[in-house]
């Protein structure tokens, strides 16, 4: 459980400041040429705590997908999985692609970077997060 | 890898994701996604993106077959669901984001976030189902005469 919760805390900060690089500074100009898909600035402010849970479901689901199932691979199963998960959202947003305006380059670019961003988180995870020892029931 | 049992159960997977995604989203949900008209593209341009919408589908399924074929206790229906229930969980996580930038109303949050975690923990159900794991633990011995 502590490993679980290190895992989690530790690829959670690292989901922010990246999902803060890549949204709020990398693709800034991108998002602004599609400005009436998004809420204006002060609303997003006020839902900001939306954003928080998000991250928080998607780094959770993830340490679990991994603890149940990946553990004992290390960085290389977390790094495996972290992939697996983000090409088939890549579909997912390809889905999103044909039925909303949103620009082909932000798709193009937001993949990118969300792969970049579930390796990372994958081999952090896979790095701290190890399996308890047979027999013994702390983790 | 059963690559003949992938497939058959990849196929499954696909044809599962589509049927749901229409039934779900673009029939029950299609009112709740009216109120937001600025937020779609229009009726009329639908059908000329419908190949990025087969892609994507296409994609999501393979590469989530490929998981539950990875998932280390894939065993049939049961852990598949387990397993689709958690990756719904973390594809709800991008729908509450999108609620937070972009103006969509609750009633599609809700929608989508049922949604995901319906329609992987179903698919999950049938990939579990279709690829069970080998059972390559299992070792034959032939035990000596007398």
């Amino acid at each position: 459980m502590k490993r679980f919760t290190i895992a989690f805390l530790a690829a959670y900060i690292f989901l922010f400041v990246w999902g803060w690089l890549i949204n709020g500074v990398l693709l800034k100009d991108i998002y602004a040429e599609s400005a009436h898909l998004w809420r204006p600035e002060n609303e997003m402010r006020s839902l900001f705590h939306w954003i928080i849970i998000g991250q928080a479901l998607i780094v959770f689901g993830f340490v679990m997908i991994y603890a149940s199932g990946f553990a004992g691979g290390g960085m290389i199963a977390g790094i495996r999985l972290g992939l697996l998960l983000e090409i088939a959202a890549i579909g997912m947003c390809l889905g999103f692609y044909a039925v909303q305006p949103i620009p082909a380059k932000l798709i193009f670019y937001g993949s990118i970077g969300g792969i970049i961003e579930m390796v990372i988180v994958g081999a952090m995870v896979g790095a701290i997060y190890k399996p308890a020892p047979a027999g013994s029931s702390s983790q | 890898m059963n690559w003949k049992k992938f497939f058959f159960a990849f196929l499954g997977a696909f044809v599962f994701l589509f049927v749901f995604g229409f039934l779900w989203y673009a029939t029950l949900m299609h009112d709740a996604h009216r109120e937001v008209p600025t937020l779609l593209r229009p009726e009329a341009d639908l059908k000329s993106y419908f190949g990025w919408l087969a892609l994507g589908q296409f994609v999501m399924a393979f590469f989530f077959t490929l998981l539950c074929a990875r998932y280390v206790p894939s065993g049939r229906a049961g852990a598949g669901a387990m397993l689709g229930l958690l990756v719904g969980l973390v594809y709800a996580g991008p729908h509450l984001i999108s609620f937070a930038v972009q103006p969509l109303t609750f009633k599609i949050l809700f929608g989508w976030i049922a949604g995901a975690v319906i329609q992987f923990a179903i698919a999950g159900a049938i990939v579990g189902a279709i690829y069970k794991p080998a059972n390559e633990h299992i070792m034959y011995v032939r035990e000596p005469s007398h």
